[in-house]
């Protein structure tokens, strides 16, 4: 395309914005509308993804040895597991240690440990962390077929619970959100088609001295993205200074679970800024192709 | 310049509005088109603009037949026919010069070339003290020259006038008429359709008159009706 013709296309599309200047508020205000719905879902995704891979990252599986191994054959055990692929790290923690960690677990009610006499009822543990919880059972039956392992322990169930809930939320937040995008469209597309029903007399013209269809579309096109665009970094302001805001109320509120699940704001502003005026100028763009189409056959 | 060739059309609806038309245009020739309203006059000029299919015939424009044309052609079609209409056409919010410019920027016209051109078609129309002017300041004459100017300005071959002096009172409708002549007489081919038969009369030109979509009449140097 020749400089002088985008010139034209921009000139024009920021003539149109500012001559229909209530509509193009109409317009912005469906974008940011739209945009403001498939933020939030795309926030909710965002943190139920990250809680799910944090919640993820902390399984572990553990490895109960037999008892009275010596330290070299438990060296080797430990090796043996390390080496088994998906395995990401293993800790071996000895059963006075296990006995530690549980008085210190208990606090209070230590003192119920005392009935053992002295006795340890724990096993010497290896702790198993993974690569990528999917493939769990995969190691868990490596890892009880090396000799001198006891039992191998994971919350399977829990597990297999965890990834199937994680991915039907993924999956229903991507419909959604693919479902909002399709809505989004159309409503841009007819509010746009106001400032196209405006200026089909420019179009007519337009078309009657020889302008090719691509031409007459370039300044609705550049006016939907400018649309789309403004829309989209308003959308993102709102919703980042909303999730900050909420974010710092729910960590004041709550402790534990939800504060660690939550995306720290600095990484989802730049992710929601990029999402939200991509798909803004997308729909934009689109929604001023469809208004135009119906004026343009002449 | 501009031929028909059998050319028919019958709306979707079953009515046709044009009926074996066989009509020839020499290059440079000045023809009216008269017949009363619905006799097919508009659809002649929608068809050689492309804005609507013949549904029988061909229609040759400087030797090529358009009916052939895709539609990714048309713009090209039209940039070498220029066309004014009776409620002018023009953009409320550009100046005079902007409006004509428009027609060569949405062309993609180098900026130079529009620089030299939009001042001589306004100098050709009599409106250069008034480039500067919005159409609602002018008179309904001045309008009609301008969206002449503007038809112009990129160097047709063919004009084409849709009733050109329809809502003009005589006087203005002289001044168009004239111009119309000039153009004629630079090499410019014109077909002007138009219910005025003043106009026709005394000027004295080919006359094609349409009566229920076939051709009733064609004379070399003819009036607006049989009778003068």
């Amino acid at each position: 395309m020749k400089l002088r013709t985008s010139k034209f296309f921009f000139r024009e599309g920021f003539r149109s914005l500012r001559r229909n200047k209530t509509m193009s508020a109409a317009s912005i205000t469906s974008v940011i509308a739209s945009l403001l719905v498939i933020g939030i879902f795309y926030l909710i995704m965002l943190n139920i993804d990250y809680a799910a891979t944090v919640l993820e990252s902390q399984i572990e599986m553990r490895a109960y040895l037999t008892e009275g191994l010596s330290d070299n054959i438990i060296k080797s055990i430990s090796q043996e597991v390390d080496a088994i692929s998906g395995v990401k790290d293993v800790l071996f923690v000895s059963k006075a240690e296990a006995l530690k960690q549980l008085e210190k677990d208990w606090g209070d009610n230590a003192y119920l440990l005392e009935g053992l006499d002295g006795e340890n009822p724990l096993p010497d543990t290896l702790v198993i962390t993974l690569e990528d919880p999917n493939k769990a059972s995969g190691v868990a039956l490596a890892v009880s077929s090396i000799s001198n392992i006891d039992k191998v322990l994971y919350g399977k169930d829990e597990l297999a619970k965890l990834l199937k809930a994680t991915y039907i939320i993924r999956m229903s937040s991507l419909v959604i959100i693919l479902i909002l995008l399709f809505i989004s469209v159309f409503i841009i597309a007819n509010t746009i088609k106001l400032t196209v029903y405006a200026r089909r007399r420019e179009i007519g013209i337009m078309k009657f001295v020889g302008a090719t269809d691509w031409f007459v579309r370039g300044p609705f096109v550049i006016e939907g993205i400018l649309l789309g665009l403004l829309g989209g970094l308003i959308a993102t302001t709102i919703l980042g200074f909303g999730y900050h805001y909420c974010a710092g109320l729910i960590r004041q509120q709550m402790v534990g679970f939800m504060s660690i699940a939550l995306m720290p704001f600095g990484e989802i502003i730049v992710s929601l800024l990029g999402l939200l005026t991509l798909v803004g100028i997308v729909i934009g763009a689109v929604g001023s192709l469809i208004s135009v189409r119906r004026f343009i056959k002449v | 310049m501009i031929e028909f060739v059998n050319v028919g059309k019958t709306f979707p609806d079953g009515q046709q509005v044009l009926n074996n038309i066989n009509l020839y245009i020499e290059r440079g020739e000045f023809v009216f088109l008269v017949g009363s309203s619905g006799a097919g006059k508009s659809t002649m000029i929608k068809l050689i603009l492309k804005e609507t299919e013949p549904s029988a015939g061909k229609i040759i424009i400087d030797n090529k037949d358009i009916t052939k044309y895709r539609r990714r052609d048309i713009p090209y079609l039209r940039r070498s026919i220029g066309v004014v209409f009776q409620d002018f056409r023009l953009l409320h919010e550009k100046t005079v010069y902007e409006n004509i410019a428009f027609a060569m920027e949405v062309i993609e016209a180098p900026p130079k070339e529009i620089r030299r051109q939009v001042p001589m078609v306004l100098s050709m129309v009599g409106l250069s003290k008034k480039a500067s002017l919005y159409p609602q300041q002018l008179s309904g004459g001045e309008q009609q020259r301008v969206s002449l100017a503007r038809a112009m300005v990129n160097g047709p071959s063919i004009l084409i006038a849709d009733e050109p002096t329809g809502n003009l009172d005589p006087d203005m409708s002289w001044d168009i008429m004239k111009i119309l002549t000039e153009i004629n007489q630079r090499g410019t081919t014109i077909l002007m359709a138009t219910h005025d038969s003043e106009i026709v009369n005394k000027m004295k030109k080919r006359v094609v008159a349409i009566e229920n979509g076939t051709i009733s009449r064609d004379e070399k140097r003819g009036g607006y009706c049989c009778e003068t």
